[in-house]
Protein backbone atom coordinates (compact mmCIF):
# COMPACT_ATOMS: atom_id res chain seq x y z
CA UNK A 1 0.00 0.00 0.00
CA UNK A 2 1.12 3.46 -1.19
CA UNK A 3 2.66 6.02 1.56
CA UNK A 4 0.88 8.88 -0.52
CA UNK A 5 -2.67 6.87 -0.02
CA UNK A 6 -1.39 6.05 3.91
CA UNK A 7 -3.41 9.64 5.00
CA UNK A 8 -5.57 10.41 2.30
CA UNK A 9 -6.91 13.81 1.35
CA UNK A 10 -6.95 15.93 -1.79
CA UNK A 11 -6.28 19.72 -2.98
CA UNK A 12 -7.09 21.47 -6.29
CA UNK A 13 -6.55 24.92 -7.29
CA UNK A 14 -8.33 26.84 -10.02
CA UNK A 15 -8.02 29.96 -12.52
CA UNK A 16 -10.09 32.55 -12.63
CA UNK A 17 -10.47 36.07 -14.42
CA UNK A 18 -7.94 38.05 -11.75
CA UNK A 19 -9.08 35.35 -9.18
CA UNK A 20 -7.65 32.20 -7.94
CA UNK A 21 -9.43 29.06 -5.76
CA UNK A 22 -7.65 26.21 -4.05
CA UNK A 23 -9.46 24.00 -1.83
CA UNK A 24 -8.73 20.74 -0.37
CA UNK A 25 -10.65 18.24 1.51
CA UNK A 26 -10.63 17.69 5.51
CA UNK A 27 -9.96 13.78 6.04
CA UNK A 28 -7.24 12.85 8.04
CA UNK A 29 -6.99 8.99 8.20
CA UNK A 30 -4.77 5.88 9.40
CA UNK A 31 -5.50 4.09 6.17
CA UNK A 32 -9.33 3.10 6.08
CA UNK A 33 -10.08 4.56 9.86
CA UNK A 34 -10.91 7.97 9.63
CA UNK A 35 -9.35 10.11 12.28
CA UNK A 36 -9.99 13.68 12.13
CA UNK A 37 -12.36 15.68 10.07
CA UNK A 38 -10.47 19.17 10.81
CA UNK A 39 -7.35 18.38 9.27
CA UNK A 40 -6.33 21.73 6.77
CA UNK A 41 -3.89 20.98 4.50
CA UNK A 42 -4.17 24.59 2.20
CA UNK A 43 -1.68 27.05 4.50
CA UNK A 44 -1.39 30.98 3.51
CA UNK A 45 2.42 31.48 3.04
CA UNK A 46 1.86 35.11 2.06
CA UNK A 47 -1.27 37.51 1.90
CA UNK A 48 -1.64 36.53 -1.55
CA UNK A 49 -0.03 32.65 -2.17
CA UNK A 50 -1.55 30.15 -0.82
CA UNK A 51 -0.19 26.42 -1.09
CA UNK A 52 -1.76 23.29 -0.39
CA UNK A 53 0.08 19.78 0.66
CA UNK A 54 -2.03 16.45 0.23
CA UNK A 55 0.34 13.48 1.35
CA UNK A 56 1.45 12.01 4.11
CA UNK A 57 0.27 13.92 7.17
CA UNK A 58 3.85 14.39 9.33
CA UNK A 59 5.26 15.67 6.11
CA UNK A 60 2.45 18.00 5.75
CA UNK A 61 3.41 19.78 8.91
CA UNK A 62 7.04 19.28 8.63
CA UNK A 63 7.14 20.61 4.76
CA UNK A 64 5.08 23.97 5.83
CA UNK A 65 7.28 24.45 8.29
CA UNK A 66 10.34 24.21 6.29
CA UNK A 67 9.14 26.57 3.70
CA UNK A 68 7.56 28.89 6.20
CA UNK A 69 11.52 28.96 7.73
CA UNK A 70 12.93 29.54 4.53
CA UNK A 71 10.23 32.10 3.19
CA UNK A 72 10.56 34.17 6.25
CA UNK A 73 14.62 34.39 5.90
CA UNK A 74 13.89 35.44 2.35
CA UNK A 75 11.46 38.32 3.65
CA UNK A 76 13.52 39.37 6.40
CA UNK A 77 16.83 39.41 4.00
CA UNK A 78 15.03 41.03 1.01
CA UNK A 79 12.55 43.35 2.82
CA UNK A 80 9.51 42.34 0.70
CA UNK A 81 7.03 40.00 0.02
CA UNK A 82 7.49 36.63 -1.81
CA UNK A 83 5.83 36.50 -5.15
CA UNK A 84 3.65 33.33 -5.82
CA UNK A 85 6.48 32.24 -8.87
CA UNK A 86 9.50 32.74 -6.62
CA UNK A 87 7.90 30.49 -4.08
CA UNK A 88 6.70 27.52 -6.12
CA UNK A 89 10.47 27.52 -6.91
CA UNK A 90 11.55 27.48 -3.28
CA UNK A 91 9.09 24.42 -3.05
CA UNK A 92 11.06 22.60 -6.23
CA UNK A 93 14.38 22.82 -4.39
CA UNK A 94 13.16 22.38 -0.80
CA UNK A 95 12.05 19.19 -2.45
CA UNK A 96 14.85 18.68 -4.59
CA UNK A 97 17.24 18.64 -1.70
CA UNK A 98 15.54 15.40 -0.46
CA UNK A 99 15.40 13.25 -4.00
CA UNK A 100 16.63 10.18 -2.91
CA UNK A 101 14.59 10.05 0.50
CA UNK A 102 11.31 12.44 -0.32
CA UNK A 103 8.74 14.62 1.55
CA UNK A 104 5.53 12.04 0.53
CA UNK A 105 3.64 15.63 -0.34
CA UNK A 106 2.75 16.93 -4.12
CA UNK A 107 2.20 20.77 -3.11
CA UNK A 108 -0.39 22.75 -5.27
CA UNK A 109 -0.16 25.90 -5.05
CA UNK A 110 -2.64 29.19 -6.24
CA UNK A 111 -1.72 32.44 -6.13
CA UNK A 112 -2.21 36.40 -7.16
CA UNK A 113 1.50 37.41 -9.34
CA UNK A 114 2.24 40.77 -9.35
CA UNK A 115 3.18 42.26 -12.58
CA UNK A 116 5.82 44.98 -13.91
CA UNK A 117 2.99 47.35 -13.99
CA UNK A 118 1.45 46.89 -11.10
CA UNK A 119 -1.26 44.83 -11.58
CA UNK A 120 -2.16 41.45 -10.26
CA UNK A 121 -2.09 37.58 -12.76
CA UNK A 122 -3.77 34.68 -11.39
CA UNK A 123 -1.65 31.69 -11.35
CA UNK A 124 -1.49 28.47 -10.19
CA UNK A 125 1.28 25.75 -9.99
CA UNK A 126 2.02 22.30 -8.94
CA UNK A 127 5.24 20.17 -8.40
CA UNK A 128 5.27 16.31 -8.18
CA UNK A 129 6.97 14.92 -4.51
CA UNK A 130 10.46 15.70 -5.95
CA UNK A 131 10.15 19.11 -7.17
CA UNK A 132 9.18 18.73 -10.92
CA UNK A 133 7.15 22.00 -11.44
CA UNK A 134 3.68 22.39 -13.52
CA UNK A 135 3.07 25.61 -14.31
CA UNK A 136 -0.65 25.33 -15.69
CA UNK A 137 -2.74 27.67 -17.37
CA UNK A 138 -6.34 26.15 -16.06
CA UNK A 139 -5.85 24.05 -12.64
CA UNK A 140 -3.51 21.90 -11.07
CA UNK A 141 -4.71 18.65 -8.79
CA UNK A 142 -3.04 16.08 -6.17
CA UNK A 143 -4.20 13.50 -3.82
CA UNK A 144 -5.82 10.33 -3.51
CA UNK A 145 -8.52 11.81 -6.15
CA UNK A 146 -6.38 13.51 -8.36
CA UNK A 147 -7.95 11.19 -11.12
CA UNK A 148 -11.15 12.14 -10.50
CA UNK A 149 -10.74 15.38 -9.74
CA UNK A 150 -8.89 15.84 -13.31
CA UNK A 151 -12.19 14.41 -14.87
CA UNK A 152 -14.65 16.48 -13.19
CA UNK A 153 -12.37 19.63 -13.72
CA UNK A 154 -11.86 19.19 -17.05
CA UNK A 155 -15.93 18.94 -17.77
CA UNK A 156 -16.37 21.94 -15.74
CA UNK A 157 -13.33 24.58 -15.67
CA UNK A 158 -13.78 27.37 -18.45
CA UNK A 159 -11.67 30.07 -18.89
CA UNK A 160 -12.36 33.33 -17.31
CA UNK A 161 -14.65 32.74 -14.45
CA UNK A 162 -16.03 35.64 -11.69
CA UNK A 163 -14.90 34.91 -8.40
CA UNK A 164 -18.72 33.71 -7.46
CA UNK A 165 -18.39 31.07 -10.36
CA UNK A 166 -15.16 29.95 -9.86
CA UNK A 167 -16.21 29.22 -6.14
CA UNK A 168 -19.07 27.30 -7.37
CA UNK A 169 -16.88 25.32 -10.13
CA UNK A 170 -13.74 24.05 -7.76
CA UNK A 171 -16.33 23.92 -4.96
CA UNK A 172 -18.40 20.79 -7.37
CA UNK A 173 -15.21 19.64 -8.94
CA UNK A 174 -13.87 19.20 -5.27
CA UNK A 175 -16.86 17.30 -4.11
CA UNK A 176 -18.21 15.15 -6.71
CA UNK A 177 -14.22 14.21 -7.21
CA UNK A 178 -13.83 12.96 -3.59
CA UNK A 179 -17.45 11.19 -3.09
CA UNK A 180 -15.78 8.60 -5.48
CA UNK A 181 -13.35 8.43 -2.91
CA UNK A 182 -13.03 6.48 -0.21
CA UNK A 183 -9.93 8.08 1.65
CA UNK A 184 -10.77 11.94 0.65
CA UNK A 185 -13.51 14.24 1.79
CA UNK A 186 -15.13 14.48 5.31
CA UNK A 187 -15.53 18.52 4.87
CA UNK A 188 -14.30 20.34 2.64
CA UNK A 189 -12.53 24.35 2.37
CA UNK A 190 -12.70 26.65 -0.50
CA UNK A 191 -10.54 29.79 -0.53
CA UNK A 192 -10.64 32.40 -3.48
CA UNK A 193 -8.10 34.76 -3.02
CA UNK A 194 -8.48 38.31 -5.75
CA UNK A 195 -6.19 41.25 -5.22
CA UNK A 196 -7.98 42.72 -2.50
CA UNK A 197 -9.37 39.74 -0.28
CA UNK A 198 -9.41 36.17 0.20
CA UNK A 199 -12.69 34.62 1.15
CA UNK A 200 -12.84 31.16 3.24
CA UNK A 201 -15.60 28.85 2.87
CA UNK A 202 -16.47 26.04 4.59
CA UNK A 203 -18.60 23.71 2.06
CA UNK A 204 -21.31 21.14 3.09
CA UNK A 205 -20.28 17.88 2.01
CA UNK A 206 -20.97 14.18 2.76
CA UNK A 207 -19.43 12.87 5.90
CA UNK A 208 -19.25 9.73 4.38
CA UNK B 1 23.54 -6.77 -10.91
CA UNK B 2 22.65 -3.43 -9.19
CA UNK B 3 18.96 -4.89 -9.15
CA UNK B 4 19.75 -7.85 -7.20
CA UNK B 5 17.52 -9.88 -9.90
CA UNK B 6 20.58 -12.25 -9.43
CA UNK B 7 20.60 -12.99 -5.55
CA UNK B 8 17.03 -15.00 -5.63
CA UNK B 9 15.18 -17.34 -7.83
CA UNK B 10 12.53 -16.23 -10.52
CA UNK B 11 9.43 -17.97 -12.23
CA UNK B 12 7.98 -16.95 -15.61
CA UNK B 13 5.26 -17.65 -16.49
CA UNK B 14 3.14 -16.77 -19.63
CA UNK B 15 0.37 -14.07 -18.93
CA UNK B 16 -3.30 -14.73 -20.14
CA UNK B 17 -4.34 -11.26 -19.89
CA UNK B 18 -3.57 -8.09 -21.72
CA UNK B 19 -5.16 -4.18 -21.09
CA UNK B 20 -6.20 -2.72 -24.03
CA UNK B 21 -7.46 0.73 -22.66
CA UNK B 22 -10.14 3.15 -23.74
CA UNK B 23 -13.45 3.81 -21.74
CA UNK B 24 -16.83 3.56 -22.06
CA UNK B 25 -20.19 5.10 -20.99
CA UNK B 26 -24.21 4.59 -21.04
CA UNK B 27 -26.74 6.76 -19.82
CA UNK B 28 -30.64 5.73 -19.79
CA UNK B 29 -33.41 8.30 -20.94
CA UNK B 30 -36.91 8.34 -20.01
CA UNK B 31 -37.67 6.58 -23.01
CA UNK B 32 -33.63 6.15 -25.01
CA UNK B 33 -30.55 4.98 -24.43
CA UNK B 34 -27.29 6.22 -25.15
CA UNK B 35 -23.98 3.81 -25.18
CA UNK B 36 -21.08 4.93 -25.88
CA UNK B 37 -17.26 4.24 -26.47
CA UNK B 38 -14.10 5.46 -28.12
CA UNK B 39 -12.56 3.92 -30.76
CA UNK B 40 -8.76 3.95 -29.46
CA UNK B 41 -7.28 0.17 -28.63
CA UNK B 42 -4.03 0.13 -27.08
CA UNK B 43 -1.30 -1.32 -25.01
CA UNK B 44 1.31 0.22 -22.75
CA UNK B 45 2.33 2.95 -24.94
CA UNK B 46 1.67 2.42 -27.61
CA UNK B 47 -1.50 2.14 -30.09
CA UNK B 48 -2.64 -0.81 -31.57
CA UNK B 49 -5.43 0.83 -33.20
CA UNK B 50 -7.47 4.17 -33.82
CA UNK B 51 -10.49 2.32 -34.47
CA UNK B 52 -11.67 -0.48 -32.90
CA UNK B 53 -15.17 -0.42 -32.43
CA UNK B 54 -16.25 -1.61 -28.85
CA UNK B 55 -19.72 -1.07 -28.81
CA UNK B 56 -21.82 -3.45 -30.73
CA UNK B 57 -25.83 -4.20 -31.54
CA UNK B 58 -27.06 -7.11 -29.87
CA UNK B 59 -30.80 -6.84 -31.04
CA UNK B 60 -33.35 -4.37 -32.22
CA UNK B 61 -33.50 -2.50 -28.76
CA UNK B 62 -30.05 -4.20 -27.00
CA UNK B 63 -26.11 -3.00 -26.77
CA UNK B 64 -23.68 -3.86 -25.60
CA UNK B 65 -20.52 -2.24 -24.68
CA UNK B 66 -17.32 -4.20 -23.29
CA UNK B 67 -13.93 -2.74 -22.31
CA UNK B 68 -10.98 -4.62 -21.03
CA UNK B 69 -9.30 -7.03 -22.34
CA UNK B 70 -9.98 -6.88 -26.35
CA UNK B 71 -9.52 -10.60 -27.13
CA UNK B 72 -11.58 -11.71 -24.32
CA UNK B 73 -14.26 -8.59 -24.94
CA UNK B 74 -14.46 -9.51 -28.92
CA UNK B 75 -15.08 -13.13 -28.07
CA UNK B 76 -17.53 -12.31 -25.35
CA UNK B 77 -20.10 -10.44 -27.67
CA UNK B 78 -19.33 -13.03 -30.31
CA UNK B 79 -20.78 -15.89 -27.76
CA UNK B 80 -23.64 -13.70 -26.67
CA UNK B 81 -24.66 -13.17 -30.19
CA UNK B 82 -24.91 -16.82 -30.66
CA UNK B 83 -26.81 -17.38 -27.74
CA UNK B 84 -29.87 -14.45 -28.49
CA UNK B 85 -29.69 -16.53 -32.25
CA UNK B 86 -30.33 -19.72 -30.48
CA UNK B 87 -33.18 -18.16 -28.27
CA UNK B 88 -34.56 -16.34 -31.45
CA UNK B 89 -34.94 -20.30 -32.97
CA UNK B 90 -36.55 -21.39 -29.69
CA UNK B 91 -38.95 -19.00 -28.83
CA UNK B 92 -39.29 -16.57 -32.17
CA UNK B 93 -38.86 -13.52 -30.55
CA UNK B 94 -36.14 -11.56 -28.91
CA UNK B 95 -34.42 -11.45 -25.65
CA UNK B 96 -36.01 -8.99 -22.94
CA UNK B 97 -33.52 -6.68 -22.17
CA UNK B 98 -33.34 -7.65 -18.49
CA UNK B 99 -33.33 -11.12 -19.59
CA UNK B 100 -29.74 -10.43 -21.58
CA UNK B 101 -28.60 -9.21 -18.82
CA UNK B 102 -29.38 -12.19 -16.58
CA UNK B 103 -27.78 -14.13 -19.40
CA UNK B 104 -24.73 -12.06 -19.25
CA UNK B 105 -24.65 -12.82 -15.87
CA UNK B 106 -24.56 -16.44 -16.31
CA UNK B 107 -22.09 -16.36 -18.88
CA UNK B 108 -19.52 -14.35 -17.07
CA UNK B 109 -19.75 -16.66 -14.23
CA UNK B 110 -19.54 -19.50 -15.83
CA UNK B 111 -15.81 -18.31 -16.10
CA UNK B 112 -15.54 -17.24 -12.20
CA UNK B 113 -11.91 -19.68 -12.19
CA UNK B 114 -10.68 -18.28 -15.31
CA UNK B 115 -12.85 -15.19 -16.15
CA UNK B 116 -13.23 -12.88 -18.93
CA UNK B 117 -11.34 -9.82 -18.60
CA UNK B 118 -13.89 -7.43 -19.66
CA UNK B 119 -16.12 -5.08 -18.20
CA UNK B 120 -19.69 -5.18 -19.79
CA UNK B 121 -22.16 -2.35 -19.74
CA UNK B 122 -25.45 -3.28 -21.12
CA UNK B 123 -27.85 -0.33 -22.98
CA UNK B 124 -31.06 -0.26 -24.51
CA UNK B 125 -34.94 -0.38 -23.88
CA UNK B 126 -36.84 -2.45 -21.64
CA UNK B 127 -39.71 -3.99 -22.67
CA UNK B 128 -43.27 -2.43 -22.19
CA UNK B 129 -44.78 -2.45 -18.40
CA UNK B 130 -41.63 -2.07 -16.08
CA UNK B 131 -41.09 0.77 -14.31
CA UNK B 132 -38.83 3.58 -15.22
CA UNK B 133 -35.66 2.78 -12.83
CA UNK B 134 -35.32 5.50 -10.25
CA UNK B 135 -32.11 4.59 -7.88
CA UNK B 136 -33.09 4.65 -3.66
CA UNK B 137 -30.60 7.69 -3.07
CA UNK B 138 -32.55 9.63 -5.48
CA UNK B 139 -36.06 8.54 -4.24
CA UNK B 140 -34.75 9.58 -0.96
CA UNK B 141 -33.64 12.73 -2.20
CA UNK B 142 -36.94 13.48 -4.13
CA UNK B 143 -38.66 12.85 -0.65
CA UNK B 144 -36.64 15.48 1.22
CA UNK B 145 -35.79 18.50 -1.22
CA UNK B 146 -39.63 19.69 -1.93
CA UNK B 147 -38.52 22.31 -4.45
CA UNK B 148 -39.42 22.23 -7.95
CA UNK B 149 -37.03 23.16 -11.21
CA UNK B 150 -38.12 25.40 -13.52
CA UNK B 151 -36.58 22.89 -16.45
CA UNK B 152 -40.09 20.84 -16.21
CA UNK B 153 -39.15 17.72 -18.38
CA UNK B 154 -42.15 17.11 -20.55
CA UNK B 155 -41.54 13.51 -22.78
CA UNK B 156 -43.65 12.01 -25.51
CA UNK B 157 -46.70 10.28 -25.01
CA UNK B 158 -45.41 6.93 -25.54
CA UNK B 159 -45.32 5.15 -22.44
CA UNK B 160 -44.15 1.85 -23.86
CA UNK B 161 -40.80 0.97 -23.41
CA UNK B 162 -38.65 2.78 -20.81
CA UNK B 163 -34.17 3.06 -21.35
CA UNK B 164 -32.04 0.89 -19.51
CA UNK B 165 -28.55 0.30 -18.61
CA UNK B 166 -26.44 -2.44 -16.61
CA UNK B 167 -23.32 -3.08 -15.85
CA UNK B 168 -21.50 -5.79 -15.34
CA UNK B 169 -17.75 -6.90 -13.23
CA UNK B 170 -15.81 -9.83 -15.21
CA UNK B 171 -17.68 -12.42 -12.84
CA UNK B 172 -21.20 -11.14 -13.51
CA UNK B 173 -22.17 -9.31 -10.71
CA UNK B 174 -24.62 -6.65 -11.93
CA UNK B 175 -27.42 -3.84 -11.76
CA UNK B 176 -29.68 -1.82 -13.57
CA UNK B 177 -28.65 2.03 -13.30
CA UNK B 178 -29.15 5.36 -14.92
CA UNK B 179 -25.88 5.93 -15.57
CA UNK B 180 -22.15 3.87 -15.73
CA UNK B 181 -19.04 5.07 -17.42
CA UNK B 182 -15.89 1.75 -17.28
CA UNK B 183 -12.85 1.60 -18.21
CA UNK B 184 -9.22 3.70 -17.92
CA UNK B 185 -10.93 6.83 -17.94
CA UNK B 186 -13.91 5.10 -15.58
CA UNK B 187 -12.61 7.43 -12.70
CA UNK B 188 -12.47 10.97 -14.61
CA UNK B 189 -15.85 10.30 -16.27
CA UNK B 190 -17.88 8.73 -13.87
CA UNK B 191 -17.84 11.56 -10.98
CA UNK B 192 -18.36 13.95 -13.95
CA UNK B 193 -21.67 12.08 -14.95
CA UNK B 194 -22.56 11.88 -10.62
CA UNK B 195 -22.85 15.41 -10.91
CA UNK B 196 -24.20 15.84 -14.38
CA UNK B 197 -26.53 12.71 -14.15
CA UNK B 198 -27.75 12.81 -10.98
CA UNK B 199 -27.34 16.08 -9.51
CA UNK B 200 -25.38 15.20 -6.70
CA UNK B 201 -23.67 18.13 -4.48
CA UNK B 202 -26.31 20.08 -6.18
CA UNK B 203 -29.42 21.85 -4.68
CA UNK B 204 -32.24 22.87 -7.35
CA UNK B 205 -33.40 26.47 -7.21
CA UNK B 206 -36.10 27.06 -4.66
CA UNK B 207 -39.72 25.95 -5.68
CA UNK B 208 -37.81 23.71 -8.47
CA UNK B 209 -37.45 19.99 -8.36
CA UNK B 210 -34.18 18.40 -10.22
CA UNK B 211 -35.39 16.35 -13.11
CA UNK B 212 -35.77 13.33 -13.11
CA UNK B 213 -34.67 11.68 -16.56
CA UNK B 214 -32.58 14.62 -19.09
CA UNK B 215 -33.37 14.83 -22.66
CA UNK B 216 -31.95 13.44 -25.01
CA UNK B 217 -29.69 16.41 -26.76
CA UNK B 218 -28.69 17.39 -23.33
CA UNK B 219 -27.65 13.79 -22.79
CA UNK B 220 -25.54 13.92 -26.14
CA UNK B 221 -24.05 16.81 -25.01
CA UNK B 222 -22.82 15.33 -21.63
CA UNK B 223 -21.16 12.04 -23.41
CA UNK B 224 -19.44 13.95 -25.80
CA UNK B 225 -18.34 16.45 -23.28
CA UNK B 226 -17.09 13.16 -21.26
CA UNK B 227 -14.73 11.53 -23.69
CA UNK B 228 -13.35 14.67 -24.73
CA UNK B 229 -12.29 15.40 -20.95
CA UNK B 230 -10.95 12.10 -20.99
CA UNK B 231 -9.05 12.27 -24.17
CA UNK B 232 -7.41 15.38 -22.65
CA UNK B 233 -6.25 13.78 -19.41
CA UNK B 234 -5.89 9.74 -20.50
CA UNK B 235 -3.41 8.75 -22.38
CA UNK B 236 -5.58 5.64 -23.43
CA UNK B 237 -8.23 7.49 -24.51
CA UNK B 238 -8.96 9.17 -28.06
CA UNK B 239 -8.82 8.90 -31.66
CA UNK B 240 -12.61 8.61 -32.47
CA UNK B 241 -16.32 8.10 -30.64
CA UNK B 242 -18.94 6.13 -31.43
CA UNK B 243 -21.95 6.86 -29.51
CA UNK B 244 -25.46 4.37 -30.50
CA UNK B 245 -28.89 5.79 -29.45
CA UNK B 246 -31.96 3.81 -29.12
CA UNK B 247 -34.94 4.91 -29.00
CA UNK B 248 -38.14 3.84 -27.65
CA UNK B 249 -40.87 2.79 -30.32
CA UNK B 250 -42.82 5.86 -30.81
CA UNK B 251 -40.76 7.83 -29.29
CA UNK B 252 -40.15 11.38 -31.81
CA UNK B 253 -36.81 11.07 -33.68
CA UNK B 254 -37.37 15.01 -33.79
CA UNK B 255 -34.02 15.74 -31.72
CA UNK B 256 -31.97 13.70 -33.76
CA UNK B 257 -32.60 15.92 -36.95
CA UNK B 258 -30.20 18.29 -36.53
CA UNK B 259 -27.40 16.16 -35.49
CA UNK B 260 -25.02 15.80 -38.30
CA UNK B 261 -23.33 12.55 -39.37
CA UNK B 262 -26.34 10.23 -38.01
CA UNK B 263 -26.46 6.74 -39.43
CA UNK B 264 -29.83 4.27 -38.78
CA UNK B 265 -28.93 1.19 -37.85
CA UNK B 266 -33.19 0.18 -37.76
CA UNK B 267 -35.10 -1.44 -40.55
CA UNK B 268 -38.41 -0.58 -39.16
CA UNK B 269 -39.65 2.56 -38.83
CA UNK B 270 -42.41 1.54 -36.62
CA UNK B 271 -40.47 -0.37 -34.21
CA UNK B 272 -37.43 0.73 -31.78
CA UNK B 273 -35.11 2.93 -33.97
CA UNK B 274 -31.34 2.72 -33.14
CA UNK B 275 -28.82 5.13 -34.61
CA UNK B 276 -24.69 5.53 -34.63
CA UNK B 277 -23.23 8.93 -34.18
CA UNK B 278 -19.69 9.06 -34.48
CA UNK B 279 -17.19 11.64 -33.65
CA UNK B 280 -13.81 12.31 -33.51
CA UNK B 281 -11.72 12.79 -30.86
CA UNK B 282 -7.85 14.14 -30.53
CA UNK B 283 -4.96 11.48 -31.78
CA UNK B 284 -2.31 12.62 -29.45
Amino acid sequence: MSIMQYNGGSVIAMVGKDCVAIASDLRLGNQSLGISSNFEKIFAMTERTYVGLPGLATDVTTLHEQLRYRLNMYTIKEERTMEPETFIHLVSSTLYEKRWGPYFIEPVLAGMQKTPSGAFRPFVASTDLIGCINFAKDFVVAGTASEKLFGVAEGLWEPDLEPEDLFETISQTLLNAVDRDAYSGWGAVVHVITKDKVVKRTLKGRMD
Amino acid sequence: MPDGSYERPQQRQFNPYSENGGTILAIAGADFSVIAGDTRQSEGYSIQTRYAPKVFRLTERAVLAVNGFAADGNMFVKKVKQRLEWYRHAHAKDMPLRAIARLIQTMLYAQRFFPYYVYNILGGIEEDGTPSHVSHTALVRAHARAHAHARALTHSASALGTGAVYSFDPVGSYEREACRAAGAAQSLVQPFLDNQIYFKNQTPAPGTNHPTHLPLPDVLSIVIDSFTSATERHIEVGDGLEIYVVLAKGRSTQELASIGGLQELSTRAEGDRMFVIRRDLKKD
